[in-house]
């Protein structure tokens, strides 16, 4: 630093006092037989002086705004010392109930879980309802599944990556019973994979998510307009069969579907 | 919520503060309306926030960081984001050397109406450091603290910003 004129960093931060002791010591030195050098110390502290000056004069705050956020913080503080002091002061209140407000409450309750448990055991209609019309959305013409396909390998892969869940398709499907394609859809708020087949000449809808569909645990089968809905759990997955095809041939392409989920 | 202390210690804090921070609020958002609404969002959410700072720390520093970050999402900031403004790009910023002598410089600074127009020409980033430094006389690791960046950056930019006020002026350091 002694041999070499002094560096803009060194100067800057110099006059604003941040230069470790040392550093400043040896600057000091510098300066005191460098004339070029003293000249730029003073004429930056001059500089520093003239702009803080300048800068100041520039923004003043108006009296009035300054009042207003004077008034509004005093206001807010204000507010919060209430608030710690009333909740402070603030006794517990121990309320006391008549003996008839207790039974009335363990009635309720009652009522409220009875009610609870009859809606397990009858589920509202809108499950069933959501399955049916999504399969008979499928029946209509206008809705050609996303993946055409009756070979497996081509259809279980395409739902790879667009749902949270893999499964597997058996080898063989029950006799009469074709594979035509997939849909990625949404049943009940949930992904699911919707596996079209016919089986004979009708229509079977399947869908496979990661949560039941079933109303109730004891529940494995239901009927909603004429169409029958069958619900099996296999491994991690669950499986929500809808048709109008005989039950018997239904459930075997649900218990096919099962079975095909279970590790090899 | 404050204990009633805790706000009475915040009030002392913030209170003699509040003309630095309209200062500092208006020389970043130009309007004094603005820099109105900016220092009193600033108070209810330093108020608000005023049980995580920590009492063997600057105040200053703590409330001019509180005061910045409301200006980022106020109307000027982002409007002016769009265009090119507080982050960056500074390397594009040339300081000219037009090698007048120091004793030119001095007698320059003389002249207040050059000067404040050459902090008007500033960058807004530069001028935003050397504010922080001397109006408000923070050291260099509060401003860092304050911006968000390390301290070499604040020295390397009040340098710069001294060095390019010295260009404007039609000298240099």
């Amino acid at each position: 630093m002694q041999s070499q004129h002094l560096t803009h960093l060194e100067i800057s931060a110099f006059i604003d006092g941040e230069l470790p002791a040392s550093d400043a010591q040896t600057l000091e030195q510098h300066v005191a037989t460098c004339h070029e050098c003293a000249l730029r110390v003073v004429s930056a502290m001059r500089l520093k002086a003239a702009s803080t000056r300048v800068s100041q004069n520039f923004a003043v705050a108006p009296p009035e705004a300054l009042s207003r956020i004077t008034a509004q913080l005093r206001q807010q503080t204000a507010k919060e010392t209430a608030n710690v002091t009333e909740t402070a002061k603030k006794p517990a209140r121990v309320i006391h109930f008549p003996l008839w407000t207790w039974s009335a409450l363990a009635a309720t309750l009652l009522v409220g879980v009875s009610f609870l448990g009859w809606q397990s055991m009858h589920p509202p209609s809108t499950l069933s309802a959501e399955l049916l019309d999504q399969h008979l959305a499928v029946l209509s013409s206008g809705s050609a599944p996303e993946v055409i396909s009756s070979d497996r390998h081509t259809v279980k892969p395409w739902f790879q990556g667009k749902l949270p869940f893999s499964f597997n398709l058996p080898e063989v499907f029950p006799v009469g019973t074709v594979l035509k394609g997939g849909n990625l859809t949404f049943v009940h708020g949930q992904p699911a994979a919707l596996l079209l087949f016919t089986v004979g000449k009708h229509q079977a809808s399947v869908f496979l998510t990661q949560r039941p569909l079933k109303p109730h645990k004891l529940t494995s089968s239901g009927t909603e307009s004429g169409f029958t809905i069958q619900y099996a759990d296999a491994e991690e997955l669950h499986i929500t069969a809808v048709s109008d095809v005989n039950p018997s041939n239904l459930a075997q392409l649900v218990s096919a579907l099962a079975n095909a989920q279970k590790p090899r | 919520m404050l204990a009633p202390n805790r706000s009475a210690l915040f009030e002392q804090l913030a209170l003699p503060l509040l003309p630095s921070l309209y200062s500092h609020s208006f020389w970043l958002c130009r309007n004094h309306a603005e820099a109105e609404d900016i220092v009193q969002e600033t108070v209810s959410k330093a108020l608000r926030a005023f049980d995580s700072f920590q009492t063997d720390t600057n105040f200053k520093a703590w409330i001019f960081r509180i005061l910045r970050n409301t200006f980022l999402t106020s109307r000027t900031a982002i409007a002016t984001a769009r265009t090119v403004f507080l982050e960056d790009h500074l390397d594009q910023v040339e300081v000219t050397d037009t090698s007048p002598t120091p004793e030119e410089i001095l007698l320059r600074l003389d002249n207040e109406a050059a000067l404040s127009e050459a902090l008007e020409r500033l960058h807004p980033q530069l001028r935003e450091v050397l504010l922080l430094c001397e109006v408000e006389g923070l050291k260099y690791k509060e401003i860092a603290m304050v911006l968000d960046v390390p301290i070499g950056t604040v020295m390397s930019r009040i340098s710069r910003a001294r060095r390019t006020l010295q260009a404007q002026l039609g000298g240099s350091l």
